[in-house]
């Protein structure tokens, strides 16, 4: 059973590992130096979310929303190909972007944050649930 | 499916349909937990019943536009307004659509009646802070540099395109120089503005630099409160070479920035 974020909670026995959008991001949450995530719609609703406590989700997830769909459109526009992922890099932390067919993979990281690992495991999520909505 | 199972046994049991409050309920709970096939169905067959349901016509924009079908979430978020002018969530939903489409005046006047009527309502004030840092976004002032030396940027001669603009979108240089460079250059302003408010929003301090990576180029980005570099490469290029040319370019650029205003 998967709890929503209504508190509702629905059968999810025989969906493929990208559909069950928790699970995907808790995989990438636990790796080192991730300080949080969020999987959001690119409306801006929040499907999943592991921020810290004193980020507010509603603001990081409408600018997030708005910013990978800047980079979706970015892409085919100027022929850079589809967006995949983008990495952002600040003075005291990081954040990942990854594209997906139902919305943005956020990740928050520290600077120490090996930026390869989270990029191989990214493109693995992205992949999965690429292959549960091969739409 | 289980769900079409589900309503089948309710209303064998109850003998009754389920209603449209039922249907958008239920929608509203495959939504949120990203079962976005399964609320599409449910808001169809609810705004049969019911087409000017509120409710279900921003069920159906929401999903729309998860699937990127923007002119069906766009008529679906403009029958909302129809019915109910200053809609917030239907409001912000236009105020995304007019962004997408570069149009930053509209989606500032559809964030503000937002506003006006949700005062605190977090995410249209986010994207609101984000736009207004951009005013000039539609339109980038023409070139204003003609002595800036390109030769002594030292772009590699792999990348695809340089490209330095102002943090207004207003080009310094492009290499080369094309019919879509200047929305190369909104773009790229656009995206760093929208970078700075993220982070911003994250706790994390300004922008050092961006990797774009798509699948036919990986572009990095480098900014400073006033100007951004952008080179693309193809999407083969080693993320530290690329990394190492931005910084070069970079540095290259500001001294040759410095050296116009000294003379």
């Amino acid at each position: 059973m998967t709890t929503d974020s209504t508190g509702g909670s629905l059968p999810d026995a025989h969906a493929p590992a990208g559909r069950d959008f928790r699970q995907v991001l808790a995989g990438l949450t636990q790796l080192e130096h991730v300080r949080g995530g969020l999987l959001v719609a690119p409306d801006g609703l929040v499907i999943a979310a592991t921020l810290p406590p004193d980020i507010a989700v509603e603001p990081v997830s409408a600018l997030a929303a708005t910013l990978g769909r800047e980079l979706e459109l970015r892409g085919p526009r100027l022929r850079r190909g589809t967006f995949l992922m983008a990495h952002f890099l600040a003075d005291d932390g990081a954040v990942f972007l990854g594209g997906t067919p139902i919305g943005f993979i956020v990740l928050l990281t520290d600077t120490q944050v090996n930026r390869d690992a989270i990029r191989h495991a990214l493109r693995e999520a992205i992949g999965s649930i690429r292959q549960a909505w091969p739409r | 499916m289980w769900l079409k199972r589900l309503w089948t046994s309710k209303t064998e049991t109850s003998g009754r349909p389920p209603t449209t409050v039922q249907f958008f309920r239920q929608a509203t709970l495959h939504r949120n937990a990203g079962r976005f096939e399964e609320a599409a169905a449910l808001v169809e067959q609810g705004l049969r019943l019911d087409p000017d349901n509120v409710v279900g016509l921003l069920l159906s924009g929401s999903i729309h536009a998860v699937f990127r079908e923007m002119d069906k979430a766009r008529e679906a978020f403009q029958r909302v307004l129809a019915l109910d002018p200053t809609h917030p969530r239907a409001l912000l939903g236009m105020a995304r659509m007019a962004l997408e489409e570069g149009e930053t005046e509209a989606c500032t006047d559809f964030l503000r009646r937002a506003l006006a009527r949700y005062p605190d309502f977090p995410e249209a004030t986010a994207l609101l802070e984000a736009v207004s840092q951009g005013a000039t976004d539609a339109a980038p002032r023409p070139a204003p540099a003609t002595g800036f030396r390109v030769e002594r940027l030292r772009v590699p001669q792999e990348s695809r395109e340089a490209l330095l603009a102002r943090i207004d979108a207003t080009l310094i240089f492009a290499q080369p120089r094309g019919t879509s460079t200047e929305e190369v250059a909104t773009r790229t302003s656009r995206v760093c503005r929208l970078t700075g408010s993220l982070l911003t929003r994250c706790g994390l301090k300004g922008l050092k630099h961006a990797i774009l990576e798509g699948a036919a180029e990986t572009t990095f980005l480098r900014a400073d409160g006033e100007i951004v570099l952008s080179i693309a490469f193809g999407r083969d290029v080693e993320i530290n070479a690329g990394l190492a040319h931005l910084e070069r370019v970079w540095t290259n650029c500001h001294q040759e920035l410095s050296s116009q205003v000294a003379s």
